[in-house]
C-alpha cells in the first residue's frame, strides 16, 4: 500500500508545462527524495501535493483517497504538513506561538468559547502550548521558544519551520530544501533530525534537495525531476549512475 | 480558579460602569455626560476595528459603515415599532443592541467575503466603496410612513425615545475590549495573527484561512453596529452626515496611532483622539476671553516642535548609547523644546508682520490635531504602543523590578 501516489500528475501554466505527467509511490515510512536542476518542477511539485495548485490533469491520492483540488487547510487535516523554501514564518510571533498555530488544527475549543474566555478555551490553549513546546524540544528550540521568530538565526528559522510542520501531526511531512544556505556541520546535523523525525515520531518524509551529497546519503529512494519530467527514479546507487541523470544534472560535476 | 478570577472581573467591570454613570450623573452637565457616550462608542469603534485591521491584518477602511447600519436598524425599528411591542426603555434597547449587532454583523459577511479575494490596498477600496454606498443609499431612502410623515433621507431622522446612559455605553465597550482580548489569548487569535503575517504558510498550516477572516469582519462589524445603536438612542436623532468616511479615516488613525494589533493602544488613542480636539475647543484665556496666538508664536512652536522631531528621530534610530543615556536625551529634548519655542516667539515678535496676526486656537484645533498625528507617527512609526499590552502581570513585573532597584539603591 502507498501512502502518496502520484498518477500522471500534470500542471501548466499557459503554455507552460511545469510538471509533465509525473508519477511515482511513496510507501509509509520511506525517507523519499525529489532532486532535479533548478526549475525542474520539484517545489510545483510541492504545491500540487499540498493542494496550493490544482493539477491541470492526472491525480494525487493519499491514502487511496484523491486529493487533487482540495483547499490546502483540507490537506493538512487529512495528515500532509510542509515547510517552505524560502522561511515562511510568522515573523512578529514567538517561536512558540508559531507552533502553537499548527498545533492549533487540533483544538478542542471553537471560536465561540474563545471569544467568551471559556475556561475549556483557555485549558485548550494551555494543552496545545505544552504540545507545541514538546515539538520545539525535539529540534532543540526550547531555549528560544520566547523569541520572535524573525530575530532567530537562519538555521534555528529553519528548524522552527520543521517544527511548525510536526505540530501539525502529518502522517507526510514534506521538506523543501531543508539545508540550503547551510554549512556541512549544520546540514550534518540536519540529516540526524530528519532520520529522527522517521525513527521517533514515525513520518514518511520526502524531501527536496539540492545537495547531492546530502540526499544520497540521507533517502533511500529518489525521484529525478527535469523540465517537469520524472527522468529517472530508484535508490541512490541507481540514480547516480543513470546516464540521464548524469546528463540532466551531475553531468559537469560527476 | 480560573472561574473565580473570571467572574470576579465581570463583576468589577459591572460596577465599575454603574460608578461611572453614577458618577457622570451626578457631577457632569448634560453636554458633558454626551461627550462620555461619544468616548466609549469611539473606543468600541476603535477596538472593534482593531480587530479586522491590526489583528486579523484585513485593510479594512469603511468601519463608518457598520456603525451607521447598526444605527439605521435602531432608528427604523424605533420608528415603526417602539411603543407597539410590549419593551420599553432600557429593555427595548437592549433588544435593539441585538437586532443592530447582527445587522452589521451580516453587512460584515457581505465585506468579508471579498476579502477572501483581495489583499492589502485592493480589499481596502473595496471597503472604501462599501462604506459610501451605506451612506448613499441611506440617504436616498425616505420611507413615508402612515402617518405621511417623511423619514430618513438626507435630513436623517428622529430617534425615539431618547435613552442615554453611560454606564451602559461603557460596559459595552468594556464587553468589545473584553471578548477580543479573551480571542487574543486563545489558539483562535493566534491563528488570526498568523493570518496577518503570512496568510500562504498560515493555510499550510491547516488555519482555515476564509472562516477566520470572515469571523473576524463579522465579530468587528458587530460591535460597530452596537455602538451605532446606542449613538442612535443617546443622540436621539441621526443622519447620513453624521456618518462621513472621514469617520471611518478617524477610527483607521486610532487603530494606527494606538500601534495596530494593540487593544491598549486603540483604547488610549481612541479616548486621545477623541478628546484632545474637545479640549481644544473648550480652550479659554484665564479671563474668559477666546485664547489667541501671535503669528510670532506660532512660527516659533512649529520651528521648535520640527527641530524637536528631528533630534527624537535621531535619538530613537540612529543614537548608540545606553538606555539611560537616551531617556536623558528625550528630557532634554523636551526642555530644550520648551525653551527653544518660547525664545523664538519672543525673538520673532521684533517682526511687526508676525507680532500683528492673531489667530484664535479654536480655529485652528483641527491643524494642531492634524499636526500632532504627524509628530507621533514620525517620532513611533509603530504606534504609541506597537504591539505591547496592559497586563496585571506586566504591572505586577514593573513594580517588582521597581521595588528590587529601591532595595539595592
Amino acid at each position: 500500500m502507498s501512502l502518496l501516489r502520484l498518477e500522471k500528475a500534470t500542471i501548466r501554466f499557459g503554455g507552460l508545462v511545469a510538471v509533465n505527467e509525473v508519477s511515482f509511490e511513496i510507501a509509509p515510512g520511506e525517507l523519499f527524495g525529489l532532486i532535479g536542476p533548478n526549475g525542474a518542477g520539484k517545489t510545483t511539485c510541492f504545491n500540487l501535493i499540498t493542494g496550493m495548485y490544482r493539477p491541470t490533469g492526472g491525480r494525487i491520492l493519499f491514502k487511496d483517497r484523491d486529493i487533487s483540488g482540495l483547499p490546502v487547510a483540507q490537506i493538512v487535516r487529512l495528515g500532509i504538513s510542509r515547510t517552505f523554501q524560502n522561511i515562511r514564518l510568522f515573523g512578529s510571533l514567538t517561536a512558540l506561538d508559531n507552533v502553537v498555530v499548527a498545533a492549533h488544527l487540533h483544538r478542542r475549543a471553537n471560536l465561540i468559547d474563545a471569544l467568551l474566555g471559556d475556561p475549556r478555551s483557555q485549558a485548550d490553549t494551555e494543552r496545545l502550548r505544552g504540545e507545541a513546546m514538546r515539538y520545539l524540544s525535539a529540534l532543540d528550540l526550547q531555549d528560544v521558544a520566547s523569541a520572535r521568530a524573525s530575530d532567530l538565526p537562519y538555521g534555528k528559522q529553519r528548524r522552527l519551520e520543521i517544527a511548525r510542520a510536526l505540530a501539525t501531526q502529518p502522517d507526510l511531512l514534506l521538506l523543501d530544501e531543508p539545508a540550503a544556505g547551510m554549512n556541512p556541520a549544520e546540514k550534518e546535523d540536519l540529516a540526524g533530525v530528519v532520520r529522527r523525525l522517521r525513527s521517533e515520531f514515525g513520518k514518511t518524509i520526502l524531501l527536496i534537495e539540492h545537495d547531492m551529497r546530502f540526499v544520497m546519503g540521507l533517502c533511500e529512494r529518489i525521484v529525478v525531476l527535469d523540465h517537469g519530467e520524472k527522468i529517472s527514479e530508484g535508490p541512490p546507487d541507481h540514480v547516480r549512475n543513470d546516464p540521464k541523470v548524469i546528463e540532466a544534472y551531475l553531468g559537469e560535476a560527476v | 480558579m480560573a472561574l473565580r478570577v473570571r467572574i470576579a472581573s465581570i463583576l468589577a467591570g459591572m460596577a465599575g460602569c454603574w460608578l461611572l454613570d453614577v458618577l457622570c450623573r451626578g457631577m457632569l452637565r448634560e453636554s458633558e455626560q454626551r461627550l462620555v457616550v461619544l468616548a466609549g462608542l469611539y473606543v468600541t469603534l476603535a477596538v472593534s476595528l482593531n480587530l479586522i485591521n491590526g489583528i486579523a491584518g484585513q485593510f479594512s477602511i469603511g468601519h463608518a459603515a457598520f456603525y451607521q447600519i447598526g444605527a439605521y436598524t435602531a432608528g427604523y425599528l424605533a420608528f415603526f415599532y417602539y411603543g407597539k411591542l410590549p419593551l420599553q426603555g432600557v429593555p427595548w434597547l437592549i433588544a435593539m443592541l441585538f437586532l443592530g449587532m447582527g445587522t452589521a454583523a451580516l453587512a460584515g459577511l457581505v465585506v468579508g467575503l471579498p476579502s477572501l479575494r483581495l489583499r492589502g490596498d485592493y480589499l481596502a477600496i473595496v471597503t472604501l466603496g462599501f462604506g459610501e454606498i451605506i451612506r448613499i443609499v441611506v440617504q436616498a431612502i425616505d420611507l413615508t410612513a402612515p402617518t405621511g410623515e417623511q423619514v430618513g433621507g438626507a435630513l436623517g431622522m428622529n430617534v425615539e425615545p431618547r435613552i442615554r446612559i453611560v454606564g451602559l455605553v461603557w460596559l459595552f465597550a468594556l464587553t468589545c475590549i473584553a471578548v477580543t482580548r479573551n480571542l487574543c489569548k486563545s489558539s483562535h487569535g493566534l491563528a488570526l495573527l498568523s493570518i496577518r503575517e503570512d496568510e500562504i504558510a498560515s493555510a499550510a498550516m491547516g488555519v482555515q484561512v476564509p472562516k477566520m477572516k470572515v469571523a473576524a469582519f463579522m465579530i468587528g462589524s458587530a460591535f460597530a453596529g452596537g455602538a451605532g445603536v446606542l449613538l442612535a438612542h443617546s443622540e436621539s436623532f441621526i443622519s447620513p452626515s453624521m456618518f462621513p468616511m472621514d469617520l471611518s479615516f478617524i477610527v483607521l488613525t486610532m487603530v494606527v496611532l494606538g500601534g495596530s494589533g494593540s487593544i491598549t493602544g486603540a483604547v488610549i488613542a481612541a479616548l486621545t483622539l477623541f478628546y484632545v480636539p474637545e479640549y481644544l475647543r473648550g480652550l479659554k484665556a484665564p479671563d474668559g476671553t477666546a485664547l489667541t496666538a501671535t503669528g510670532a508664536n506660532l512660527v516659533g512652536w512649529i520651528v521648535a516642535v520640527v527641530a524637536a522631531v528631528v533630534v527624537v528621530r535621531w535619538l530613537a534610530f540612529r543614537f548608540r548609547g545606553t538606555a539611560r543615556q537616551r531617556a536623558m536625551g528625550y528630557l532634554a529634548t523636551a526642555v530644550g523644546l520648551l525653551v527653544v519655542g518660547r525664545a523664538l516667539g519672543w525673538i520673532l515678535s521684533s517682526v511687526p508682520a508676525l507680532q500683528q496676526a492673531e489667530y484664535e486656537v479654536q480655529k485652528l484645533r483641527m491643524v494642531i490635531f492634524a499636526g500632532s498625528l504627524i509628530v507621533i507617527m514620525l517620532v513611533r512609526p509603530e504606534g504609541v504602543l506597537g504591539r505591547h499590552e496592559f497586563s496585571w502581570d506586566w504591572l505586577a513585573r514593573v513594580l517588582r523590578r521597581q521595588r528590587a532597584r529601591e532595595a539595592a539603591g
